[in-house]
C-alpha cells in the first residue's frame, strides 16, 4: 500500500500550514540555515569552482541515466560478485512482498530501519507492520516522526517542522521521558532507547544514496551512525534502492558523495560516508550474514521515457526545498505526498499521475532558485512549466481561468483600455484596502496586497519626457 | 516475464535520454589542493578534523599510552581491533598489563573503542576505515569514545586521491572488504530544533592520535 496522495488538497493543506506560526518559524529557520551553509561550502573555493563541481556532478548523473539499462546489469553482476542477493521490483507491492519474503525466510521479528525516502514512497513500514513485524525507525528525526504518527516534511530534515517543545511532548507522551527542554538530554534518551533495538534487531533496512555499478557497492551517507548500525549489527541487511541511484564509476561516486552533503547541510563530508559491499566476509568479525539489494522501479522507467527524465538525476539533497520561497513559508506536508518543494512539485505528478496532483505545478513562483542551487543542475522551472502545459492540454485548466485570460487580453491589447483598467484598479483598491475581492481573496488572505503606485508609469513617463525637453541642466542640479 | 526483464525492457525501449552529454575533459577535486607537502597536509588535516569536532594529538608511543589510559579511566574493558591492525606495537599487551581487557566486539556497553585507520584525508579531516580480518566495524561505532591511531605516512590529500589509490590496487575497499567507512568527526544530529548535538548513535568523542609525525602547529 502506498501513502495516500493528498496533493489535490494542496490549497487546504497550505492553509493549515500558513496558520501554524510555530511551523512557519521552524521551517523558516531550518531552511535558511541550510541555505547559507550550502553557499559557504559549495563556493568556499570561488564561484567558478563551485559551479564547475555542480556541472561535474550533473554530468556524472546524466551519463549514468543515459546508460541506465546497461549499468543496471553491470551493477547486478558486481553486486552478486560482492555477495549481495539481487532482487527486482516493478512497484510497491512487489518490493514490499520481497521484503516480507526475506523477513520470513530469516525468521525476522524486529527490524531497524535507517532513513529512506523510497520506503516512504512504497509504504514499506505499513506492509511490515501489517505482517506483524516490529519496525523501528532509527534516524532521530524519523524516529520522532514515527512516534508522532506523521510523515517526513523535508527530504533531509524529516522533523524540520517541529519545535523543540513539540518533540519533547512526543517523547513524554509516547515513551514516558522525564520532561526536559534540553536537546542533549533528549538525544541521550533516544540513543538509550534505540541502542537496545539495534542490538536485538534481526534485520536492518536501508536505502542507498548511490549504487556504484563498477564495483557493486552501495554508497550511504549519514551523520548519526544509525545507518551503520542498521547495516552492520542485524543478521540480515536489505537495501531498497531506486534504479535511478546508479553511478558508473567510483570516480563519479567520489564527486557525488561530496557534492551531496555540501549542497544539503553544508558539510564537506557527512560524519559517516559508508561503502557497503555485501555480507561480512568469512575472515571478518562482524557484518551481516545475509545482504540483499532490491532494485525498485515504481514508476521510474515511465519517467525515463518522457521529457522529465532529468528529474531522475535528483540526489535528494533538499537544497531546492531550502531555496524555494513557497516551501520556506509552509514546509513539505502541503504537497500532499512523499516529496515536497520544487522537486516534489515535479516528482509527485509524475509518480502519482498529474490528475492526482493538479495544484503542484502551480505551487511555484518560477523564481528559478531551485535550478540555481541544484547540485546536478535539474531544470525544475522548465519542468514545472511543461507540467502546466500538460495540464492545459489535458483539459485540467478551469473555465474561470480561461475567462480571466480573455479579459486580460482585452485589456492589454489597447492603450485606452489598459489605462482605463489601471484607473479602475486604483479606484477599487481605495475601497477594498489590502483585501482583494471575490476569488482573488484567496490570494490576499495570507498576503498584503501591495499599494498601487500613486501615479502609473505611463503618466510618470509622460511628465519626465516633457521635463527632459527643458534646455537647462541647472534645474536638475538644483533638485539634487 | 520477470520483473527484471520487464524493467530492463522498458528502459531499452525508451528513447535514450542525454545522448548529447559532453564527456568531461577536465575533472576536478571537490577541494582544490594547493600545497602537497606532508607538513602542509598534516596541518590541513588537523585543522579540518578539529573543525568537525575531533580531538587530534601528535605524540610518541609513551605519550599515546598515557593519553589512552586517561580516556579509558577506570574501565576494565575496551573494544579494539587486533594488535597487528593498530600501528602501535605492543599496545594490547601494555593495556592488558594495566588490567584492561578486550571485550566481545558486539558488547554495546563498552565505553571506549580503539582502532587503526586505512588512510586519513587532509582536505576534510576524515579517517578511512576498512573492515577486514582483525578490523571489526563495531570498535569505531558502538562505544562513546573512539580512539583512532594512525601514522603520519597514512595521510592522503583527499577522497579523490584515496579513490585513485584504490583504483590502482583493484578497489579492495569496494570488493575485498565488506564495508568501508569514511569518518568525519563524532556522530551528530541536528534534528531537534536545528541544534547540533554530538553522540546521536555513534561515538560522541573521536580522538585521533598521530604517531611518528614531525609535529606541526595547527
Amino acid at each position: 500500500m502506498t501513502l495516500d496522495v493528498q496533493s489535490n488538497n494542496f490549497i487546504a493543506l497550505a492553509d493549515v500550514a500558513l496558520h501554524n506560526e510555530d511551523l512557519q518559524h521552524a521551517i523558516g529557520e531550518g531552511t535558511r540555515t541550510a541555505y547559507y551553509r550550502r553557499l559557504d561550502t559549495m563556493f568556499a573555493h570561488g564561484d567558478e569552482h563551485g559551479e564547475f563541481m555542480r556541472q561535474q556532478a550533473a554530468e556524472a548523473k546524466r551519463r549514468a541515466l543515459r546508460d541506465l539499462p546497461d549499468l543496471l546489469e553491470k551493477a547486478e553482476r558486481n553486486l552478486k560478485a560482492n555477495g549481495f542477493q539481487v532482487e527486482w521490483a516493478e512497484d510497491a507491492a512487489q518490493a514490499n512482498q520481497l521484503v516480507l519474503d526475506i523477513a520470513s525466510r530469516h525468521r525476522v521479528q524486529t527490524v531497524t530501519k535507517s532513513k529512506s525516502m523510497l520506503t516512504e514512497e512504497l509504504g514499506t513500514n505499513h506492509a511490515m507492520e501489517a505482517a506483524g513485524l516490529r519496525v523501528v525507525e532509527t534516524d532521530l528525526g524519523e524516529y520522532i516522526i514515527q512516534l508522532a504518527g506523521e510523515t517526513p516534511s523535508h527530504i533531509v530534515g524529516p522533523v524540520m517542522h517541529k519545535t523543540k517543545a513539540e518533540i519533547r511532548d512526543v517523547f513524554v507522551r509516547e515513551l514516558g521521558m522525564t520532561p526536559t527542554d534540553n536537546a542533549e538530554e533528549m538525544v541521550a534518551f533516544a540513543r538509550k532507547m534505540l541502542r537496545e533495538d539495534f542490538l536485538n534487531a534481526d534485520m536492518g533496512i536501508s536505502g542507498g544514496n548511490f549504487l556504484i555499478a563498477e564495483t557493486g557497492s552501495i554508497g550511504l551517507v549519514m551523520n548519526e551512525g544509525n545507518g551503520r548500525m542498521c547495516t552492520s549489527l542485524p543478521r540480515v541487511h536489505v537495501a531498497l534502492i531506486g534504479i535511478e541511484k546508479i553511478v558508473d564509476t567510483v570516480e563519479d561516486y567520489a564527486t557525488l558523495t561530496q557534492v551531496l552533503p555540501s549542497s544539503s547541510t553544508g558539510q564537506k563530508m557527512t560524519v559517516y560516508t559508508n561503502i557497503l559491499n555485501g555480507p561480512g566476509r568469512a575472515d571478518e568479525g562482524d557484518g551481516p550474514e545475509h545482504a540483499y539489494v532490491i532494485l525498485v522501479d515504481n514508476g521510474r522507467s515511465d519517467i525515463y521515457a518522457t521529457k522529465y527524465a532529468e528529474a531522475l538525476s535528483c540526489i535528494r539533497c533538499g537544497a531546492c526545498q531550502n531555496a524555494c520561497p513557497v516551501y520556506r513559508t509552509m514546509g513539505g506536508h502541503a504537497y500532499g505526498w512523499v516529496y515536497g518543494g520544487p522537486i516534489g512539485a515535479v516528482l509527485t505528478p509524475l509518480f502519482v499521475g498529474l490528475e492526482n496532483a493538479t495544484p503542484l505545478p502551480h505551487a511555484s513562483s518560477l523564481c528559478g532558485s531551485c535550478k540555481q542551487v541544484c547540485p546536478v543542475d535539474i531544470d525544475l522551472p522548465r519542468m514545472l512549466l511543461d507540467l502546466r502545459w500538460d495540464l492545459v492540454r489535458e483539459g485540467e485548466s478551469q473555465a474561470g481561468w480561461d475567462m480571466a485570460m480573455k479579459l486580460w487580453a482585452v485589456g492589454m491589447t489597447s492603450p485606452a483600455r489598459f489605462s482605463l483598467g489601471g484607473k479602475a484598479a486604483r479606484a477599487g483598491q481605495a475601497i477594498m484596502g489590502e483585501y482583494m475581492p471575490g476569488p482573488l481573496g484567496n490570494w490576499s488572505k495570507h498576503r498584503d496586497f501591495p499599494d498601487f503606485a500613486p501615479k502609473p508609469f505611463r503618466q510618470l513617463w509622460r511628465s519626465r519626457r516633457s521635463r527632459r525637453h527643458r534646455p537647462s541642466t541647472q534645474t536638475r542640479q538644483g533638485a539634487q | 516475464m520477470s520483473a527484471r526483464e520487464k524493467i530492463l525492457g522498458k528502459l531499452r525501449e525508451a528513447r535514450r535520454p542525454f545522448t548529447d552529454v559532453e564527456p568531461i575533459r577536465e575533472r576536478r577535486h571537490m577541494i582544490p589542493q594547493q600545497d602537497h607537502s606532508p607538513r602542509e597536509q598534516l596541518r590541513q588535516f588537523i585543522d579540518e578534523a578539529e573543525a568537525v569536532g575531533c580531538f587530534v594529538y601528535q605524540l610518541d608511543e609513551n605519550a599515546a599510552l598515557e593519553q589512552i589510559m586517561e580516556l579509558i579511566d577506570a574501565d576494565r574493558s575496551v573494544l579494539s581491533w587486533d594488535a597487528n591492525q593498530i600501528p602501535f606495537d605492543g599496545l594490547r599487551d601494555m593495556l592488558a598489563s594495566l588490567g584492561v581487557s578486550v571485550a566481545r566486539h558486539d558488547d554495546g556497553n563498552v565505553r571506549v573503542g580503539i582502532s587503526g585507520v586505512s588512510a586519513a584525508l587532509a582536505a576534510t579531516g576524515s579517517l578511512v576505515l576498512e573492515s577486514g580480518a582483525g578490523r571489526n566495524r563495531n570498535a569505531s561505532l558502538l562505544p562513546d569514545v573512539h580512539i583512532a591511531l594512525m601514522r603520519a605516512e597514512q595521510l592522503l590529500p583527499d577522497l579523490e586521491t584515496w579513490q585513485q589509490r584504490q583504483q590502482a590496487a583493484g578497489y579492495p575497499a569496494f570488493t575485498k572488504a565488506s564495508s568501508a567507512t569514511v569518518i568525519t568527526g563524532p556522530s551528530k544530529t541536528a534534528d531537534i530544533a536545528h541544534q547540533l548535538v554530538k553522540g546521536a548513535h555513534g561515538p560522541r568523542e573521536v580522538h585521533v592520535m598521530i604517531l611518528g609525525a614531525d609535529a606541526v602547529e595547527a
